[in-house]
């Protein structure tokens, strides 16, 4: 009976956890799978691949706006949010941001630190500054030195649907 | 009673392995989304954008400015009849990326002051936007890390835009000729900012020496992360 219970109540934990979903944790990524996910196509749906930092201001306070395109468009557009900071800093930083913010997009964290060699395969005009945003699909590509707001974001990926 | 709540359990356990499953599912679906179609990769047609052309480039001659360093003095780069041209960087207290490279920057100011070219730290963040960029901030970092170089604000963020920083660290090299400071180098102090011991290029330093030997500098542009000048 007792165990009943405890099975019953832990099942219902369950249940409750999976009403909210569970905000991303960040997938490391080393320079080959950087050069896949920024250099090559995605399948059908537009992809918007954001470069950001913990540390870094802009990049925070424009946030919000794609998680809301993640949320919005999710069929069409899947955002996937880089994260710039330092590898130390995953367990302490990184994931505990990303659970604060309830951060629903993917999340990946670079690890390669020599960007010389990979931020020109982002685009050859970004010297580095981030926030910046890649925008593709099959046959296109845009690269946006600039911070979003939503509606900028819907310009955006607008040409791209 | 009993019955009810096995049932319950039964339910519940139900309903928990079919959310299971269909969040597992999603999970799958993105995965193979995200990196697959690698073939088509070369028929990409890049949509040019517009391109920025602020700033300077190399060859061209950067400007003075007259800014408060951290002793309250004002500061020129004609202040040094002696210099034969000058490392400015455009750095910062909050930034982690700037903090990384502190040392490294007292180390090149002591190496190279003395061989004809200072550095100039000039930190061009509003402190509106960043409160540890305030002056009296800039004063303590200073004091605290015992900064060999003059720390200058930029007061009303007048400086940067002019040089075509965009973040920090941003360095310009300059070399006097004929009175004028011509640009040389533009970018990153180096290629690692997380560990010194594992730079594979070192940018900055060799074209220091490239100019002091005479010689010219192998990459004058070079890129790197950075934290964005907020005005």
């Amino acid at each position: 009976m007792m165990k009943r219970l405890i099975i019953l109540i832990s099942l219902l934990f369950v249940v409750t956890a999976c009403e909210k979903p569970v905000p991303q944790t960040a997938q490391l990524i080393d320079l080959e799978e950087f050069t896949k996910i920024t250099t090559s196509n995605s399948g059908d749906k537009v992809q918007v691949i954001n470069f950001w930092a913990t540390w870094c201001k802009p990049c925070v306070e424009e946030l919000p706006a794609f998680e809301k395109l993640q949320a919005q468009y999710g069929d069409d557009v899947e955002v996937i949010l880089i994260s710039l900071d330092d590898e130390e800093n995953l367990e302490q930083l990184v994931n505990p941001f990303l659970a604060t913010n309830e951060i629903q997009s993917q999340v990946k964290l670079m690890t390669h630190p020599y960007a010389a060699e990979w931020i020109p395969l982002v685009d050859a005009h970004w010297d580095g500054a981030i926030p910046v945003t890649l925008i593709k699909n099959k046959t296109d590509k845009r690269f946006y030195n600039q911070s979003f707001t939503y509606d900028e974001l819907e310009d955006a990926i607008e040409p791209f649907l | 009673m009993k019955t009810l709540k096995i049932l319950t359990t039964v339910a519940i356990f139900g309903l928990a392995v079919v959310i299971g499953v269909m969040a597992y599912t999603n999970v799958e679906n993105t995965e193979s989304e995200s990196f697959s179609d690698q073939e088509s990769s070369t028929n990409t047609t890049a949509i040019k954008p517009p391109v920025k052309s602020k700033g300077y480039d190399i060859g061209d001659i950067a400007t003075d400015f007259r800014l408060k360093n951290i002793d309250d003095s004002m500061v020129s780069l004609r202040d040094f009849p002696d210099a034969d041209g000058y490392i400015v960087i455009f750095t910062c207290n909050h930034c982690p990326y700037s903090v990384a490279y502190e040392d490294r920057i007292i180390a090149l100011d002591k190496e190279f002051k003395t061989q004809g070219y200072p550095v100039i730290a000039i930190n061009p963040n509003n402190p509106e936007s960043y409160a540890e960029d305030s002056f009296e901030n800039m004063k303590k970092r200073a004091g605290e890390k015992g900064f060999t170089f003059p720390y200058l604000f930029d007061a009303g963020q007048k400086i940067y835009p002019q040089y075509g920083a965009t973040k920090t660290p941003h360095v310009y090299l300059l070399k006097k000729e004929e009175g004028n400071n011509v640009v040389k180098y533009i970018g990153a102090i180096d290629d690692n900012h997380k560990d010194a011991n594992a730079i594979k290029n070192d940018y900055l330093r060799d074209a220091v020496n490239a100019l002091i030997a005479n010689e010219p500098i192998k990459q004058t542009k070079t890129v790197a992360i950075g934290c964005s000048i907020k005005a």
